[in-house]
């Protein structure tokens, strides 16, 4: 579904990503490990054009994106939770839903959708018509995964789900990954919580200094020295 | 009780004025980061319009609206598209197209004022319309001011209409917020720009009528509006739109005060107000 062909990218004259290559499949819930710095949140800039990349390709069902635009990579079904959230923070929580179905095939049927969020997240609705910066941690997380679903993408790309968020949250925002697998929709999560992602990823790539250092199922990675020292501290 | 009244009343209108004049501004830089100092040369070449079509063909001067708004929206999408587009391709970081952008409308700023010397000389122009008063008890009011009062009031609730409750308004709010999350919305960030720019040249526009309908114009009147409308938008607050239309009338309302004292020290006291402004809320009343 995705594939990534050695993927270089610069930031302020400084060589971020080296040669990253990866690919993911249809239904797929990879995990991207690494530390902080490592280069994990440029690498999902990169595939998503708000960096461009120096060199390399990026291929999203078949069709080249590497230098596209961002809003048209965005319409081929690629949705981005970047992190932190990054709501807008003067809009109400329904607008800010509303603009997750800005492309034209959504914004027809965004009522639907909304209702659909509301149901998974029913606190979301309590809270359609409070402004984004007023709520809590938690609660924007679930604004940001919900406008992520209002655009009814086939692939997700989250950066740190488990930002912020209490234990239980963690819990319950893993347990969301699987259900939007169970949807159809691809997803491709940075975690910093090892343990956790690897409990649900299907594979995983470890980055480190911008190179993938490793790759494997999650169990292989679990079993892995390697893993286990450097991200497990066992 | 009477002059209290004409005060509320002439501050009404001129506030109407200054908030179409500046909620222009403030969508520019809200969005855009450009500190169009060449927005009053809009706002002039909006007036000029206006004066030549009614005067010329005959056309009601409301009805101008429809020549000096299109007109000035597509000077302003063009503007943006060719050369504060281009500018920002060459100036990467946010702080340095502050400063170029403001450098660039200084640029524009003359081109227009020039070209319009050329075409129209640097005479005062004007007409008048609707230029009697009708009286409510003791209270005179003048026709073509209420006019202007109720014509400005709905153009500023149908702009708000505008960024509230369409698809399109909420983009523009969301890239003025978050221009990359905007983006991954899938909003198109160089078409919101060049939009942008170009509503906030057609508000300009809309100003110039408006003021051509009770003061007499002048090629060389636009800077006056400018800075008027770099006043309202930092009593406002920075890039908020509801904050530019209420600083616009409390704007005006000082003026109104001010004029009834002594009608020659208005823009002295609008310094004034700004450098206090600047001194002790420089985030406005709604800034961030």
């Amino acid at each position: 579904m995705l594939e990534v062909k050695n993927l270089n990218t610069y930031y302020n004259n400084v060589q971020i990503l080296w040669d990253v290559s990866l690919q993911i499949g249809e239904g797929e819930i990879v995990a991207l490990l690494g530390a902080n710095g490592a280069g994990k949140t440029t690498l999902l800039n990169s595939l998503t054009g708000l960096v461009r990349p120096a060199a390399g390709s990026v291929a999203f069902l078949g069709q080249e994106i590497t230098n596209l635009p961002t809003n048209e990579i965005v319409e081929l079904g690629i949705a981005y939770l970047p992190e932190g959230g990054r709501l807008f923070p003067d809009m109400t929580v329904q607008e800010n839903l509303e603009l997750g179905s800005y492309l034209k095939n959504s914004w027809k049927i965004r009522n639907k959708r909304l209702e659909e969020v509301y149901s998974i997240f029913p606190r979301l609705k309590e809270r359609r018509k409070q402004l984004a910066k007023t709520l809590s941690g938690g609660e924007r997380q679930m604004l940001a995964m919900g406008r992520c679903l209002m655009s009814g993408p086939k692939m997700c790309f989250f950066d740190e789900l488990s930002y912020g968020l209490a234990p239980k949250l963690v819990k319950e925002s893993f347990a969301m990954l699987k259900t939007l697998r169970d949807h159809g929709i691809t997803i491709f999560m940075i975690e910093q919580n090892v343990n956790q992602s690897l409990e649900i990823a299907d594979r995983a790539y470890v980055l480190e200094n911008g190179r993938i250092a490793l790759e494997g199922t999650s169990e292989e990675l679990l079993k892995s020295d390697h893993v286990r020292k450097a991200y497990l501290g066992l | 009780m009477v002059l209290l009244i004409n005060i509320i009343l002439n501050g009404l209108l001129l506030g109407g004025i200054y908030a179409v004049t500046a909620v222009g501004l403030s969508l520019q830089y809200g969005v855009a980061r450009i500190l169009n100092i060449a927005h009053g040369e809009y706002i002039m070449v909006g007036a000029f319009l206006t004066w030549l079509v009614h005067t010329k063909f005959g056309v009601n001067p409301l009805l101008c609206l429809a020549v000096a708004g299109p007109a000035m929206f597509i000077l302003g999408y063009l503007v943006q598209t060719f050369l504060f587009r281009k500018l920002k391709e060459k100036t990467p970081t946010p702080a340095e197209f502050e400063g170029s952008s403001m450098l660039m409308a200084f640029g524009i700023l003359f081109v227009i004022q020039s070209i319009a010397i050329f075409l129209w000389g640097t005479n005062i122009e004007g007409y008048s319309y609707l230029a009697y008063s009708i009286y409510l008890g003791d209270i005179r009011l003048s026709v073509n001011r209420l006019v202007i009062l109720i014509a400005a009031l709905a153009i500023c609730l149908l702009f708000y209409l505008l960024l509230t409750r369409t698809r399109t308004g909420k983009a523009i709010r969301a890239a003025s917020q978050d221009p990359d999350a905007a983006a991954l919305m899938g909003i198109n960030i160089n078409r919101m720009l060049a939009l942008c720019f170009a509503l906030g040249a057609m508000m300009a526009g809309f100003a110039g009528m408006l003021i051509s309908l009770v003061y007499q114009l002048q090629t060389n009147m636009g800077m006056q509006y400018t800075i008027i409308a770099i006043i309202v938008v930092v009593l406002g607050g920075l890039g908020s739109i509801p904050g530019s239309l209420i600083g616009g009338f409390l704007l005006g309302i000082l003026g109104a005060i001010v004029n009834s004292i002594e009608p020659g020290l208005h823009m002295a006291a609008y310094y004034l107000l700004f450098m206090i402004l600047l001194l002790v809320k420089p985030s406005g009343i709604f800034g961030r």
